[in-house]
């Protein structure tokens, strides 16, 4: 079975083929196609898995790209980590399509919905079964392309049109710094297979220095597509995109590919300490810094987009702390308890129609499905002792607190509370108090979107005990089998950890309930403060970066146009003169432009034979 | 008669086949152009498959003798083909036969002329990439302007004439340089032919006159190219052509720019061309970035495109400076893959003005509302153009950089802005125009009929093939890298 894992991104890809070509003539049965042949490669993605388990490792290549004494070759690796990545891709893949199913129909270019997230699926598990370094960033690309054309989707909006390319823009400034990196590392160890870039930094053959810039430059890309600061502005923009999109890219998978870069390059930044320092600082402050901002949102999905931020801001936190499988345990779970979450956010939006969370309210009697699998999300998310996010969350403090790093302890301490206040805001605001709607404009939830969610929920709640310390800790041994260089990460946890993440879990919950139910607190002061406005404001960082690069760019265009009408135009007008000149002197009794060509020919013969008598004399 | 002649000669075939039949109705007209222009094609894929397959294709015939003093100076009409120019010469076989396909919709009064012309144009275009002594390069290549010069002059949009003007003061400048070049060539090499000029060079010591002679090809083809400041003739053209002929002209006019600076510069003057390299590296950075910015703030879609072509010429620079496997395999991917990508982006203009009238960016705002097919070619081929991978462009710009950076990692890294603003502008004219609101300025408009989806259709498959398995063509090229590296001695 393992020899046909070429299929798991192939099936996909034929239906993008498909829907594209025949999108006039399937119609409404397009989606069924796609739902189907994304079921067949979940299938597929689970055989292939269960024989990974015996197998451990598995490589095909053929030759690719030959240039002169290079080769590079492309091909498929399967190992613990993809492997582990390629199930949860195809599962949750899986589950969108069908919630799709209900949710964007009706939809003018049904069709065409389903090709994209189908070309953004095969371009997903492309990425997550490449075996070296080039083939990563071409896939790497190219589900950034899937994630532009969903973003885009409705492309007659104006925002739309600008968050769609700003994803693009800002993804490709990181991407760059992950190219040069690429680059860099190919001139120092003459391959972009990763078993070979191990084995290099292994034997020594690449300088300190050389380690740190490149594993510097590589995160720079991991930056742009985890959204971490200072490159996070587009993915709050690309709630833009329908909200299953916004699930399954811009939540469960794409997101996380930054922190499965940092994962595959893992032995690369535990070569240098800089680097991994600098992985857990930005990583602590994306946490933080996202949090806060998700205090005060009143967008549905800006919260959960800001929260997403906030979350690979704790993956990439544990990276940084020697803590690999608390991170990659962490994008594990959120995957189910984010995808959750905006699937419930779909739902209540598909429902009422606004995104508004100000004009919500009291919607639990209306949505009971909806809102208890939202809760679900909320508190696993929040680290509600024995959900999912309960055990990764603490596993990450764990690792940062071995690793001696108290600083970051206690922003990760602090980004936890947070966390769970801004989810029971949402929570509470959404579905608790008074009914701001008419209730009887809200539209019931079909079938195909309930399935998804509800299996989801199990997952968010279950998820997590995949990996505790009392019933064994599967994912961990999965993983380090096999992978000498995850000799001296962090495991492990402790009561008063545990204790101290479950107060924080609960006095977040708490907090939130004082302040959005019982209405405790005077919330007058706080919302004319300046702090509150910067909040609201996202620190302003969009401004800074219009101010800044984005006019600035136009300006040195605007300032070129200048030379170009300037400087560049003297250089016609100069030759102009002398083509003219050199015509008339040459032959008065021609003129016009045909002429003026001859004439510039003939001067040629005129130099040649003086250059021929010249040299030849001799 | 070899095959090479009988492909270089056959454009003839259409050219007299009109001649013979006269000021016929256009309908006839156009069929026997689009006919005829198949026969280049067929021929060209079967040199294409007697290279692969190994068999000598090159062909000499004596021409000119005399003797200057104890000179003998010989001048042969010599063919021959390498892995560079027969990629180059399947290149312009492909796109001449989609440019006199897109023309008969475009082309409205005098087509009996614009086809004969355009026949002329290809079989210049041909002998350029087959000719294999300098001479013969040469008269190939002044055959190739003057068709232009009349095509631009009696076809074009508002600015035609003096956008010919000027085409044809650049680029007979810029054949002085190159005549200049060839001469000294002559007079001191004895020879004109490639591989013995080459020859001669490697042994000898006139550091002075080489360096000399490189500065001239480095004129003459930064002309055609073409380099920052002499560029602005090209701009012209691309606004002001056909877009049926700017098919040709960015798809393979400009590539003997590129084709000349590999050929002749590094394969005849590899010495001085290293002494160049660092010379040849900031003008690409030039190149790369005056065009990207410039790009960023057109408001015609065509401007967009020509300061586009800019920037990815100094991209063929910078694989030149490199002077490596990696960079001159790159600058050759390049030449290729940008040569399928503005051919595609001619066509579809082609299509759209046929509709509208106009190229503004602003005017066609929410494009893909009305003519969404249409909107998605102009979108994949702004795609193809930044360089998305599985497409060709990722290709060589991957390859471009590799090679510089293994040599001026400084230039390279500065080189990368450019990745990022080829993302900028090709995504701000394509959104501008295709996203957005409609403004419904045009009425009713048709979309892509099956005679406009076919040959965009052909192109992009090209782009992708080449984009998804390089090796199609990299495999080709290999043997040409290995001499042209050898002369660098590396």
């Amino acid at each position: 079975m393992i020899e046909f894992a070429w299929l798991i991104p192939a099936l996909p890809l034929l239906t993008f083929l498909l829907l594209i070509v025949l999108r006039e003539k399937l119609k409404k049965a397009s989606g069924y196609v796609a739902v189907l042949i994304s079921g067949i490669t979940f299938i597929v993605a689970t055989l292939v898995f269960l024989q990974l388990i015996d197998v451990g490792n598995f490589l095909m290549e053929w030759s690719w790209l030959t240039i002169g004494s290079i080769d590079i070759s492309f091909g498929i690796l399967l190992n613990p980590l993809n492997g582990l990545m390629l199930l949860l891709v195809a599962f949750i893949s899986f589950l969108i399509h069908m919630y799709s199913l209900g949710y964007m129909d009706g939809d003018q270019r049904f069709s065409t919905f389903f090709a994209y997230l189908s070309l953004f699926t095969s371009a997903m598990l492309g990425l997550v079964m490449s075996p070296n370094l080039l083939q990563f960033y071409m896939f790497w690309e190219l589900v950034g392309l899937g994630s532009f054309l969903l973003i885009g989707f409705y492309f007659y909006k104006n925002s739309a049109k600008q968050a769609a390319k700003k994803a693009f823009i800002m993804t490709r400034i990181g991407d760059v710094g992950l190219l040069i990196g690429l680059i860099l590392l190919f001139w120092q160890t003459n391959s972009l297979r990763f078993v070979d870039i191990y084995q290099a930094v292994t034997n020594g053959d690449m300088s300190g220095g050389m380690i740190t810039l490149i594993a510097i430059l590589i995160f720079i890309g991991a930056i742009g597509k985890s959204g971490q600061f200072p490159l996070h502005t587009w993915l709050p923009d690309a709630m833009e995109g329908p909200t299953p999109v916004s699930a399954l890219i811009h939540a469960a998978t794409m997101v996380a590919a930054g922190v499965y870069l940092v994962a595959v390059m893992y032995p690369l930044y535990m070569a240098s300490s800089l680097a991994m320092m600098i992985v857990a600082i930005v990583g602590a402050f994306t946490a933080i810094y996202a949090a806060t901002i998700g205090l005060v949102q009143n967008d549905l999905k800006q919260v959960l987009a800001y929260s997403t931020i906030s979350q690979l801001g704790f993956m990439m936190l544990a990276m940084g702390v020697l803590g690999y499988t608390a991170g990659i345990f962490h994008l594990f779970t959120h995957a189910f308890f984010k995808a959750l979450l905006f699937l419930a956010a779909g739902s209540v939006i598909h429902a009422v129609h606004t995104q508004n969370i100000k004009e919500m309210g009291g919607l639990n009697q209306k949505l009971k499905l909806t809102s208890a699998v939202f809760l679900i999300g909320a508190l696993a998310i929040s680290g509600f002792p024995l959900f999912s996010g309960f055990f990764s969350k603490e596993e990450i403090l764990a690792s940062v607190w071995a690793e001696g790093q108290y600083g970051l302890f206690i922003i990760a301490i602090v980004a936890a509370f947070l966390t769970s206040v801004y989810m029971f805001r949402l929570y509470f605001l959404v579905f608790h108090g008074e009914s701001k709607l008419t209730l009887d404009k809200v539209k019931p939830v079909p079938m195909t979107m309930k399935i998804p969610m509800m299996v989801l929920a199990l997952f968010a709640i279950f998820s997590g005990f995949f990996n505790t310390s009392w019933f064994g800790t599967y994912i961990a041994d999965f993983l380090e089998e096999g992978a000498t260089y995850l000799e001296g990460i962090h495991h492990g946890s402790s009561i008063w950890l545990m204790l101290l993440a479950t107060v924080v879990s609960l006095g977040g919950i708490a907090l939130a309930y004082l302040i959005y139910v019982k209405n405790a607190l005077n919330q007058e002061n706080w919302k004319t403060s300046g702090t509150y406005q910067m909040l609201l404001n996202k620190y302003y960082m969009d401004e800074f970066y219009d101010n800044t690069f984005v006019k600035g760019s136009r300006g040195i265009g605007l300032g070129f146009q200048y030379v170009e009408k300037y400087f560049v135009r003297l250089i016609i007008l100069f030759i102009g003169d002398l083509v003219t000149t050199f015509s008339r002197t040459g032959s008065k009794s021609q003129t016009g432009q045909a002429q003026t060509y001859t004439a510039v020919a003939f001067l040629g013969l005129v130099l040649f034979a003086a250059v021929y008598m010249l040299k030849g004399g001799y | 008669m070899g095959t090479l002649s009988l492909l270089v000669f056959s454009p003839f075939i259409g050219l007299i086949a009109l001649l013979l039949a006269g000021k016929q109705s256009d309908n006839i007209t156009k069929r026997i152009a689009a006919f005829s222009s198949l026969i280049p094609l067929i021929l060209s894929i079967l040199v294409y498959a007697q290279y692969q397959a190994g068999s000598g294709l090159s062909e000499i015939l004596r021409w000119v003798q005399f003797e200057v003093g104890e000179q003998t100076l010989t001048l042969n009409y010599e063919l021959a083909v390498d892995g560079f120019s027969v990629i180059l010469i399947l290149l312009t076989t492909i796109i001449a036969v989609l440019a006199v396909f897109t023309s008969s919709w475009q082309i409205k009064q005098n087509s009996h002329l614009f086809f004969m012309l355009m026949f002329l144009l290809e079989f210049g275009i041909l002998g350029v990439f087959s000719a294999d002594n300098l001479i013969l390069f040469f008269i190939f290549f002044e055959i190739t302007l003057i068709p232009m010069f009349f095509l631009i002059g009696k076809w074009g949009g508002t600015d035609r004439e003096e956008s010919a003007f000027s085409y044809i003061i650049y680029n007979g400048l810029g054949s002085m340089v190159l005549l200049i070049a060839i001469a000294a060539i002559f007079v001191t090499a004895g020879t004109t032919n490639f591989s013995e000029a080459a020859e001669y060079f490697r042994t000898s010591n006139e550091a002075g006159l080489q360096l000399g002679i490189a500065i001239a090809f480095l004129i003459a083809f930064g002309v055609k190219l073409p380099i920052f400041p002499l560029h602005s003739w090209m701009v012209k053209v691309h606004v002001h052509a056909p877009p049926a002929l700017v098919m040709i002209h960015a798809g393979v006019l400009l590539k003997i720019g590129a084709y000349g600076l590999i050929k002749f510069g590094v394969g005849i003057l590899p010495a001085s061309f290293t002494t160049l390299a660092p010379l040849i590296a900031i003008l690409g950075l030039v190149n790369l970035l005056y065009g990207a910015y410039l790009a960023l703030v057109q408001e015609e879609l065509r401007s967009v495109l020509a300061y586009s072509s800019i920037s990815h010429m100094g991209i063929i620079l910078l694989g030149v400076a490199a002077l490596n496997e990696a960079g001159i395999q790159g600058a050759i991917f390049q030449s290729v893959s940008h040569g399928l990508i503005s051919a595609l982006f001619f066509l579809l203009v082609g299509i759209l003005l046929v509709r509208t009238r106009t190229t503004n960016l602003r005017k066609l705002s929410g494009l893909a509302r009305l003519t969404p097919v249409l909107a998605g070619f102009f979108l994949v081929a702004a795609l193809a153009g930044l360089g998305l991978p599985g497409m060709s462009g990722f290709v060589s710009e991957f390859t471009v950089f590799l090679g510089i950076f293994e040599n001026m990692p400084v230039i390279g890294a500065i080189g990368t802005l450019g990745i990022i603003m080829t993302v900028v502008y090709m995504l701000r004219a394509i959104l501008k125009m295709t996203y957005g609101t409609y403004r419904n300025m045009f009425g009713d408009m048709n979309d892509l009929g099956m005679g406009e989806l076919i040959p965009a259709t052909i192109l992009l498959i090209c782009i992708v093939v080449i984009g998804v398995y390089p090796n199609t063509i990299a495999l080709t090229v290999q043997q040409t890298l290995e001499t042209l590296l050898v002369g660098i001695g590396g």
